[in-house]
């Protein structure tokens, strides 16, 4: 809902149940785990060159060529706001001459089906503000941009990381745009991208200051290049995005609130805290055989229905090596099958066949289920 | 995006022989994907085809 849809003016102000006070609105923030509070991957990634989803729920990594890096969540948060974790980049092989193509952002995505709201394409469009924390070794000019992935049009705005290494809020307001709506489905149609190095490709032109067809060149204008020293660190927190040319206060939600907000698109059946990958059998589930037999098979239910039928990732309880199940009929790994007939958004089957499992024995381990935009 | 995958297969149902999804090895990491457009390692897959990177195809006889 947009702020300006509240009439204060008719409302006796202390009369109003909290969450009708017109900075505390429910889900203004269209960002899922802005807070950075949810991190179901694991909480430190080293060595990464490719993009991808490595530690904080919702938030990616985009590299192209640009650096080798160690993504975790961090317990280095501002003073006194109320935010236990911040997503940290620590640089640990620089480039300090990016190629022309050369590109490194994190980026957060949103479902067309949730931004319905903002009018976007219509005269009426609706303007969207950023707030969030930042800290970073590196001072100058950083770029945001918000992605409009339907229509391939870009905003971009700077901010300025004035003082090395101290905790800054910045707050950026971008005007609603009147052109290309967002698809009203269940794919990412806005991405917002925290631009951290560029090549040329992406810097030669003139910044793209209002909403337009998108144009490379004027994406990234001015951006400074976070990977050129290894003693490079960036970290965020508190990322809201919400409808209005105003700020409004974080909007903390409960952590099990957010945490159903994110397995919406990652799931696993792991205790949260522990890394997919280990070894350990709490929270897996397993399969007896009731009689010597070369099929089971296992469905795991997901506690929220998933943005799309996910791509499921099995591992042994045993060793926590991908791709197998643990059996101690003879014991050791066993290869899950690749076969996805049975995955859908609630549920998933997923089974091992071809394997000898005697009557009283079992098959099981544990299973992550990826709906990431 | 710029994707890691050092192994893209085919699978096929064992109860139809259809064609039934992909899977894949990316960091080292084996998962399977589902034949959904939605899905965005499915989308990651054709592009990465596309790309003129060959997927694996053993089909039941």
């Amino acid at each position: 809902m947009a702020l300006s849809k509240v009439d204060l003016a008719n409302q006796v102000e202390n009369q109003l149940p909290q969450n009708l006070v017109a900075n505390n609105l429910p889900f203004r923030n269209i960002i899922i785990n802005g807070d950075m509070s949810i991190a179901q991957r694991g909480t430190s990634t080293a060595s990464i060159t490719s993009s991808g989803y490595y530690t904080v729920d919702r938030f990616g990594t985009a590299i192209s060529s640009l650096g080798t890096w160690t993504n975790s969540q961090s317990t280095d948060v501002p003073t006194g706001q109320g935010f236990a974790s911040s997503f940290k980049l620590d640089c640990t092989t620089a480039d300090a001459s990016p190629a022309a193509s050369d590109n490194l952002r994190v980026f957060t995505k949103f479902e067309g089906q949730n931004l319905q709201y903002l009018k976007k394409g219509t005269a009426s469009a609706v303007s969207l503000t950023a707030s969030f924390w930042v800290k970073s070794t590196k001072t100058g000019t950083f770029i945001l941009e918000l992605q409009d992935v339907d229509n391939a049009r870009t905003i971009s705005k700077s901010y300025t990381v004035d003082v090395t290494n101290t905790w800054e809020k910045k707050t950026i307001t971008y005007e609603g745009d009147t052109t290309g709506a967002y698809d009203n489905d269940n794919n990412g149609s806005l991405q917002l991208n925290f631009w951290l190095g560029a090549g040329t490709d992406f810097t030669s032109g003139t910044l793209n200051t209002t909403w337009n067809a998108n144009t490379n060149a004027n994406r990234a204008v001015g951006q400074v290049n976070l990977a050129d020293d290894t003693a490079n660190e960036w970290y965020i927190t508190g990322v809201q995005l919400e409808a209005g040319t105003t700020a409004s206060d974080f909007e903390f939600l409960p952590y099990d609130v957010n945490l159903q907000r994110c397995e919406r698109y990652y799931y696993k059946t792991y205790p949260q805290g522990t890394s997919p990958g280990t070894p350990g059998w709490d929270g897996s589930f397993i399969m007896v055989a009731h009689a010597n037999q070369s099929y089971v098979s296992n469905t795991v239910e997901f506690p929220v229905e998933m943005r799309t039928k996910p791509t499921i990732t099995s591992y042994s309880g045993d060793t926590g090596t991908s791709g197998k199940w643990y059996s101690n009929s003879t014991p050791g790994d066993v290869n899950v099958t690749g076969d996805t007939t049975f995955i859908g958004r609630k549920r998933a089957n997923k089974y091992v066949d071809g394997v000898n499992i005697n009557a009283g024995k079992y098959v099981g381990g544990h299973m992550t289920a990826n709906a990431e935009l | 995006m710029n994707r890691n995958f050092t192994l893209v297969e085919k699978c096929y149902s064992h109860f139809t022989n259809q064609f039934s999804g992909y899977k894949i090895i990316e960091n080292g990491i084996t998962s399977s994907v589902p034949l959904d457009e939605a899905n965005t390692d499915y989308q990651a897959i054709q592009e990465w085809i596309a790309a003129g990177n060959t997927v694996i195809d053993n089909p039941p006889e």
